[in-house]
């Protein structure tokens, strides 16, 4: 396993492809790991995971999602409506 | 009965018992603390928790699972003998369990208060968090309890809620919240968000154990979690209020203290849940982290959540059976004991006596018109009283010989299931059934039942003395 930290960041999100993605985090000791996610599906990933968390191309099918799914999701639990209205 | 003051002294208590693993070699926060935790599960009966303190990356991080990952452990939790039996497990928490209520011991200071962080919060740093399984959406803590009150009635004790509850790590100070309307948090949440208030919360982390068996229970909406801990214990439970008013256990390691922000959801999931497969993904409420305090050199408890049997299972095992046992046994005194352990109770074994004809079928249907029920007891297996319900073997014999399916199942069709059984079609209805496996009695006069076998005159005396012999063997 590379225990290493990209000095960029990765090109899009091993989950559902979108591209802007954010650094997170990094670790406390540093140089070992660093923790991106996606703001797009919210996906997190550390550097140093197994490369079917990390890399788009072998990212599992069974959990890849895609951008437009997104707002479809269903609501739990239901939003009230605001009393009085 | 003892009350452990916090999680360090109950491990002192599973290393006095040998049912801890230290294991100091550099591990890799992934793949390698959920293999490890798998792979533990997989091993069977008697496990030991495991605390690992050296994960890659951090300096000085403690990560603990399987606190609560055998009988073994269950059975300390519960200060009970450690070679305590599963039946024997039961009747002890039924019995403190209807001792209901206890009392909270309320005071001003606990150790998580020695380290405060209120800006540039970031857990990632501040926690060990890592994926648990390779398809979840992201970093869990999954053995939180999660503690709130009722915007409406905000000084009612009584409807307090503390909860186990998964929370998604979204950012350095955000999580998600898996709050499904039967939970008692969302119930506070739809008051606050009626309200278009955000809804204040304490997450507390790295407890004793008892607090973490009663969020995991089932209890009634007026039931407060620390008073059942206080019985389950034989002591008054302590716990410190927060600013906002939250009481949170005085002995955890972590405690968060944010808000559920109102009238947000968000994409949250997949997680590997208890039926054994993910969950998909929901748009979930959003909590916003304001404030951590935890101990000095603080422990970061999980459970490993796979098919099943893991942690998990225990932790749903009594928890389950005697709600179940004691809304049961409030409708028909006959009830003897009530086996829930199977995936949260979708599958119950009820043993009981049968008062005449027909008996044991009412009693499967109550089993499933319980509260927890509503949402479980898909399959319900009903035995005679001399069957011990946690003894398969026992449960098999019953099955093989005192079912006869033309007269003993019931199909009952459509019926409300919780929405993470698999097997719902649509999500969140099924068909259940009642497999009656006692034996026929008047007027119902089905079989040809004979005398059924029992044991030679001094059969006890013999047990007793073959236990004590075999004992001696392994010292």
């Amino acid at each position: 396993m590379n225990i290493a930290t990209p000095a960029a960041l990765p090109a899009c999100c091993p989950r559902c492809r979108a591209a802007r993605i954010e650094l997170r985090s990094s670790s406390p000791v540093p140089g070992v790991w660093s923790v991106y996610a996606c703001t797009t599906c919210l996906y997190a990933w550390r550097s140093t995971e197994p490369a079917e968390n990390t890399d788009p191309d072998q990212y599992p099918a069974a959990f890849r999602l895609k951008p437009e799914d997104l707002p479809g999701l269903p609501v739990i639990p239901a939003i009230p409506p605001l009393r009085g209205k | 009965m003892r009350a452990y003051k916090d999680l360090r002294e109950f491990l002192g208590v599973l290393e006095q018992h040998r049912q801890l693993l230290r294991i100091s070699e550099q591990v890799m926060p992934e793949p390698d603390l959920g293999a490890a935790a798998c792979a533990l599960a997989q091993r069977g009966l008697g496990n030991p928790a495991l605390l690992f303190d050296h994960v890659a990356g951090y300096a000085d991080a403690q990560v603990l699972m399987s606190v609560h990952g055998s009988w073994q452990n269950h059975a300390l939790a519960l200060d009970l003998p450690v070679d305590a039996t599963p039946k024997q497990q039961f009747f002890a928490f039924a019995e403190r369990y209807q001792q209901y209520p206890g009392t909270l011991e309320r005071v001003a200071q606990a150790p998580w208060q020695e380290v405060v962080i209120d800006k540039d919060i970031d857990l990632y740093r501040l926690m060990p968090l890592f994926r648990l399984n390779r398809g979840d959406g992201g970093y869990f803590i999954d053995k939180p309890c999660v503690i709130s009150r009722d915007p409406d009635d905000w000084d009612n004790d009584d409807v307090e809620n503390v909860g186990v509850y998964r929370l998604q790590v979204k950012g350095p100070d955000r999580l998600g919240l898996q709050a499904v309307p039967q939970h008692d948090i969302a119930i506070h949440l739809a008051h606050a968000e009626a309200r278009g208030e955000d809804l204040p919360i304490a997450i507390s982390l790295g407890n004793e154990p008892v607090i973490t068996l009663m969020g995991a229970t089932p209890m009634l909406y007026t039931q407060l979690e620390y008073k059942m801990a206080a019985v389950m214990q034989g002591a008054p439970y302590r716990v410190v209020k927060t600013a906002k008013g939250l009481d949170v256990p005085w002995g955890a390691e972590f405690v968060l203290e944010g808000r559920i922000l109102g009238r947000q959801r968000e994409a949250e999931g997949p997680f590997g849940e208890f039926p054994g497969y993910y969950s998909g993904c929901h748009l979930y409420p959003v909590i916003q982290i304001d404030r951590v305090s935890h101990r000095k050199n603080p422990i970061y408890d999980a459970v490993y959540v796979g098919r099943p049997w893991t942690e998990l299972d225990y932790l749903q095992a009594m928890t389950t059976s005697v709600p179940l046992y004691v809304q049961l046994k409030e409708a028909y005194p006959e009830i003897v004991a009530v086996n829930a352990l199977y995936t949260h109770g979708l599958v119950v074994v009820v043993a009981t006596k049968t008062r005449y004809g027909g008996f044991a079928k009412a009693v499967g249907m109550r089993t499933m018109t319980t509260p927890h029920g509503l949402g479980y007891a898909k399959i319900v297996i009903v035995v005679d009283a001399d069957v011990d319900p946690f003894d398969l073997n026992q449960v098999m014999w019953a099955m093989s010989v005192k079912v006869n399916p033309a007269g003993d199942v019931m199909i009952l069709p459509n019926l409300s299931v919780n929405l993470l059984d698999p097997a719902g079609d649509p999500t969140g209805v099924v068909h259940k059934m009642i497999i009656d496996a006692t034996t026929p009695v008047a007027p119902d006069r089905r079989g040809d039942y004979g005398e059924e076998l029992d044991q030679p005159l001094s059969t006890e005396a013999w047990r007793r003395k073959l236990d004590a012999l075999i004992k001696g063997m392994a010292t």
